[in-house]
């Protein structure tokens, strides 16, 4: 365990922040392709098979694709990560953000606001809305409750953050989509039956999965609060180019302006700082990472 | 204010409008395609029934799964 008091002068918080600097200023056009990309092509997947273009069963596959990749486009877009502080690209984000969530039948501020939440109190079982996925008891247990919707306590959190006017507000200017969201599906069914659930239904729940289980409950895993605590370096069977890299996602948490793709050079920059602040699992982090899948069998 | 009263009716009764409607309709078209189903009589009020059924199961559970 290290002491943040032994740190050396060396390994400051103001040095890990000058480094990581470097590493959150190029614009991220590849996860706007990726965002904008996927759902186009999720749309373009309705006409294709509802004019027998493309069958159904290989629609279904490129749809539950299009929502692994919708994802996590938006969640640069929730930390400002395209206009990166100039308030004349601020668009950018809202834009991004809401268009790649379609896919997942998301809306974008209510992601927004929760997800700052669990940046700010990562791991406290009271206020961190992601709290359920880290710290249920299997990987079975975060499927089945993400399935059900159990892990979507939005309710709750609107009670906890009843004085936060920034979360109301947001949540708020939500709703609207939100209903969007509940309504469209049971408008379509009626019409496209199998086609709303194949093309929209089944992979938005594929994707909510894939998505909680490798951004919200491995990094977090067995982790505990504070900031180099809260998550963790993990490697497992399957190559990081399947589930987003997210073996790296401490590195997110701990400097959330690095772009995504920029995030392996700025581990290897930034290692000898992790290791001393005794970051979980940082002593297994490879000195190359750029071309490395991270599997452990 | 309606938003409220929509929010809160689909908060209390949102499950067995789901299963009616949702799984209602996809049950109703399968059985449409098979075909030993599709020549039943009554077999539409049968999908939609077991659809609202099953919603209604979830509601009183509080849980999907």
């Amino acid at each position: 365990m290290t002491n943040i008091s032994e740190i050396s002068s060396e390994f400051s918080f103001e040095k890990e922040k000058a480094i990581a600097r470097t590493f959150s200023k190029r614009f991220q056009w590849e996860m706007i392709l990726m965002g904008l990309g996927q759902a186009t092509i999720w749309l373009s997947l309705w006409p294709l098979v509802l004019n027998g273009f493309l069958n159904l069963w290989v629609g279904f596959l490129i749809a539950s694709l299009c929502a692994c990749f919708a994802y996590l486009p938006s969640h640069e877009a929730q930390h400002g990560n395209y206009s990166r502080g100039n308030s004349k690209l601020r668009w950018l984000d809202g834009l991004v953000g809401h268009i790649t969530l379609i896919t997942l039948k998301f809306p974008y501020h209510m992601l927004r606001i929760t997800h700052m939440k669990h940046h700010a109190y990562t791991n406290n079982p009271e206020k961190d809305p992601d709290y359920l996925n880290a710290h249920t008891n299997s990987l079975l247990g975060v499927i089945k409750n993400v399935l059900d919707g159990t892990t979507l306590q939005f309710e709750k959190y609107l009670d906890v953050f009843k004085d936060d006017k920034a979360f109301i507000n947001s949540f708020h200017r939500a709703i609207p989509l939100a209903l969007f969201y509940k309504l469209a599906p049971l408008v379509l069914v009626v019409i496209f039956p199998l086609e709303t659930l194949l093309l929209w239904w089944l992979p938005a729940k594929l994707g909510s999965v894939y998505t909680t289980v490798f951004f919200s409950y491995y990094p977090h895993l067995g982790t505990s609060t504070g900031r180099y605590k809260d998550t963790r370096f993990w490697s497992h069977w399957m190559p990081r180019y399947l589930n987003h890299s997210m073996q790296l996602h401490f590195i997110h948490h701990l400097h959330p302006s690095i772009g995504h793709y920029d995030e392996p050079r700025a581990i290897e920059a930034l290692k000898p700082f992790l290791q001393a602040r005794g970051v979980p699992g940082a002593d297994e982090i490879p000195d190359r990472v750029s071309y490395n899948p991270l599997i452990k069998i | 204010m309606l938003i409220e009263k929509i929010l809160n009716h689909i908060s209390n009764w949102g499950k067995v409008w789901f299963g009616l409607i949702f799984l209602g309709s996809i049950f109703n078209a399968t059985f449409e395609k098979i075909s030993l189903l599709s020549d039943m009589p009554y077999i539409s009020v049968f999908a939609f029934g077991s659809g609202a059924l099953i919603g209604f199961l979830a509601k009183m559970r509080g849980a999907w799964l």
